[in-house]
């Protein structure tokens, strides 16, 4: 009992951060509170559900803000174990390395995706002048909508890939290194070592990232707003830049909460999937091992 | 008994003497100034540091003007102003607004009208083109500072005469291309924004159509709206602009054409005093003339201007009036158009043969034809709505092969269902 009472006052606080926004959304997204109606909420009952059902533009957005999340974040974290692993190693210079390797976590969004949409540029950006040496046809990548989301997914990448880079660098710092020695004595060769010690011994780091990461890039606006603005032809839209338009750009809150609201839905499926995906491929592993 | 009735005159006194001294501090307080502040982009906030300067000097103790800098970019300029208004107490007197946000901001009641503070001979000043975008249901809302219009800026060095029809910039363009004068023929705004929306409405009235009718029936499927649409997309297939001119906003058409590496720019005017500077590798080779348009239709300039508005809760509209006034008298309008090249939007001064303003490698003539051309685009508090529709359809059927009559049927059929939403507001 005493111990219900010593945690409320946080969770007096997470209600506060994080449950009150929710409800207030959720109340918001079913009254319509636009321009239209003096920006007063009057109820509307079920009209922006209906709406947001039949938003065949919602529907192209979660489908790209999917793609977008599940690119980004597999790419990211397969890239982040090689990452962590090199900078595991020992060799001369590693803390400069390491402290460098951060850098681009460390940057603005904004500021690194002006520095993308410039060297994405056509016709005076890097990329395109490097490849003018070998062609003379350009490859207009931010003009292409087959093309110009894989440069976000690019961008995102580049930006968030030292984050998890530093959180598996941690949990690669507990594994003992006389599990290794073990391992080598009973002439486990090193790749063997990697999939048996190393990645079962990284779960909850890898679980951690990986939900963290989901949450983040489903809710990518920044990166986007900058680089692309959800061109060409709409193919870039995040679900995030759609609500933030409908609420900022054309006054409807009640419609930018019904997307809130829903993409949170959304979110937390996919972070409970996530983590019975995961959660099953543990049980899988362990019962090999033994 | 003294010592009591001592320490009770003390007490009265202390009484007196502080009663008085707030007396006191309030009339200094009466002598300090009145503060209007003014939310602006920051590159009006640094072209009118001056003229703010002189005013201060010369009300001191009297009135204040604070210039609050926003951000650079428009659009960003409207977010902070809708977030500190919807968080009420907004800290600001006056708005510099863009002609777009204008019905949306009066119909959410954040504006006051001007109407009554407004003298007739004032309004009666105004340049034809400046007057429009400035009202809301028949009331004035907003007072115009500058005027801004699209023009078509073409190479003098490369042709004698500039293009008048569509036909003939695709023409001009790919001869030049051919003989190898350019690299790029005519670079324009084709991003998915609100650049492409201003491009849309010149080039479809140039056609001889309309976005919206005047009594706002949509007319984006007609037949001037789709060959509208075919030339868009025709500049980019022909090779008469490059293909991507679909990521360029105002910045990325300008850079192009100052390197000299283009024919065409379609640009407002602040462009004309980026292309006037030292470091221009065409400074005195560059023309100005308005869109290109079909034969015996006449050319559409799209109206972009900027204007102040006195919110609602402003404490001080009589002075934040007289405020206004003084940004946009005579002599500044001089000053600014001098120094920075903002389009004047008092008639007089394009009548007065000023010979300043003429030496002055000037393009007042061509301003003022814009000007009198000039079209502002849909007048609704849900234009940034409609204009979100058209610029998805269009950047579609200028990246994609989607065909041009299916986007159109689209976008026309979308616009209808909002403005249908806003029943006639």
């Amino acid at each position: 009992m005493i111990y219900a009472l010593l945690i409320l006052p946080a969770l007096v606080l997470i209600f506060i951060v994080f449950g009150f926004p929710i409800i207030r959304y959720f109340w918001l997204s079913i009254h319509a509170s636009s321009v239209l109606t003096g920006l007063t909420a009057t109820p509307n009952y079920g009209a922006n559900w209906i709406r947001l059902l039949n938003d065949d533009r919602f529907w192209l957005d979660t489908i790209q803000t999917i793609r977008f999340t599940m690119c980004s974040v597999l790419i990211e974290i397969v890239l982040a174990i090689v990452f962590a692993l090199i900078l595991n190693q020992n060799f001369r210079g590693r803390g400069l390395v390491r402290s460098l390797s951060i850098l681009p976590w460390a940057l603005p969004t904004t500021i690194m995706a002006l520095g993308w949409r410039w060297i994405f540029n056509t016709p005076y950006g890097p990329i395109e002048r490097i490849v003018s040496i070998f062609s003379t046809n350009s490859i207009n990548i931010l003009s292409n909508p087959n093309i110009a989301w894989i440069a976000t997914v690019f961008a995102d990448i580049w930006k968030t890939t030292p984050f998890i880079t530093l959180i598996i660098l941690a949990g690669l710092q507990t594994i003992p290194t006389d599990l290794y020695e073990a391992f080598k004595l009973e002439s486990g060769d090193k790749l063997k070592s990697f999939f048996n010690i190393t990645l079962p011994l990284l779960q909850p780091y890898l679980i951690i990232s990986i939900i963290f990461r989901l949450a983040q890039a489903f809710g990518v606006f920044d990166l986007i707003q900058v680089l692309t603005l959800g061109g060409p032809a709409g193919s870039t839209e995040s679900i995030g830049l759609y609500a933030y338009l409908n609420a900022m750009r054309f006054l409807d809150f009640g419609y930018s909460a019904t997307i809130i609201f829903f993409s949170f839905i959304l979110l937390s499926l996919f972070c409970i999937l996530a983590w019975l995906l995961i959660n099953k491929i543990r049980d899988k592993y362990q019962r090999n091992m033994l | 008994m003294i010592v009591k009735n001592m320490r009770r005159n003390i007490y009265i006194f202390i009484v007196i003497i502080s009663i008085l001294s707030t007396g006191f501090v309030r009339s200094l307080n009466l002598k300090s100034p009145e503060i209007i502040n003014i939310l602006m982009p920051a590159p009006f906030a640094e072209s009118t540091e001056n003229l703010v300067e002189t005013f201060n000097k010369e009300n001191q103790g009297k009135v204040k003007i604070k210039i609050t800098k926003g951000p650079r970019e428009t659009e960003s300029v409207s977010d902070l102003a809708i977030s500190s208004l919807l968080l009420g107490n907004s800290p600001f007197d006056i708005l510099l607004i863009d002609v777009t946000w204008l019905p949306k901001y009066a119909a959410a009641n954040w504006l006051t009208p001007l109407d009554e503070l407004i003298k007739r001979e004032d309004w009666d000043s105004l340049a034809t083109g400046a007057k429009l975008g400035n009202t809301y249901k028949e009331k004035i809302y907003r007072w115009p500072f500058t005027a801004d219009m699209g023009l078509l800026y073409w190479r003098k060095d490369l042709m004698k005469t500039p293009p008048k029809t569509p036909a003939e910039l695709i023409a001009i363009s790919k001869k030049l291309k051919e003989n190898h004068s350019v690299k790029y023929g005519y670079v324009w705004q084709g991003r998915q924004y609100e650049g492409l929306s201003c491009v849309f409405l010149e080039v479809i009235n140039g056609f001889g159509g309309n976005w919206l009718s005047e009594s706002n029936d949509v007319q984006l499927t007609s037949k001037e709206a789709l060959n509208a649409a075919k030339w868009l997309r025709e500049l980019i297939t022909s090779g008469a602009s490059p293909a991507s001119v679909t990521n360029f906003s105002e910045n990325e058409a300008l850079q192009i054409f100052q390197a000299g590496d283009a024919a065409f720019m379609r640009n407002w005017p602040y462009a004309w005093a980026e292309l006037q500077k030292e470091e221009s590798s065409i400074k005195g080779k560059v023309g100005v003339t308005t869109m290109v348009s079909e034969k015996n239709v006449q050319p559409t300039s799209t109206l972009g201007s900027w204007g102040f508005s006195i919110l609602k809760q402003s404490k001080h509209k009589e002075l934040a009036y007289e405020v206004i006034n003084y940004l946009t008298s005579k002599d500044a309008q001089k000053e600014l158009y001098l120094q920075y090249g903002y389009t004047p939007t008092m008639q007089q001064i394009y009548k007065d043969n000023d010979k300043e303003l003429i030496n002055s490698a000037n393009i007042l003539n061509e301003l003022s034809n814009a000007l009198s051309i000039a079209k502002p685009r849909p007048e609704t508090p849900l234009y940034a709505q409609i204009s979100d529709v058209l610029q998805r359809q269009l950047s579609s059927i200028l990246t994609t092969d989607k065909p041009i009559h299916e986007a159109l049927e689209i976008a026309n059929d979308k616009t209808k269902i909002i403005l249908k939403s806003a029943g006639n507001i």
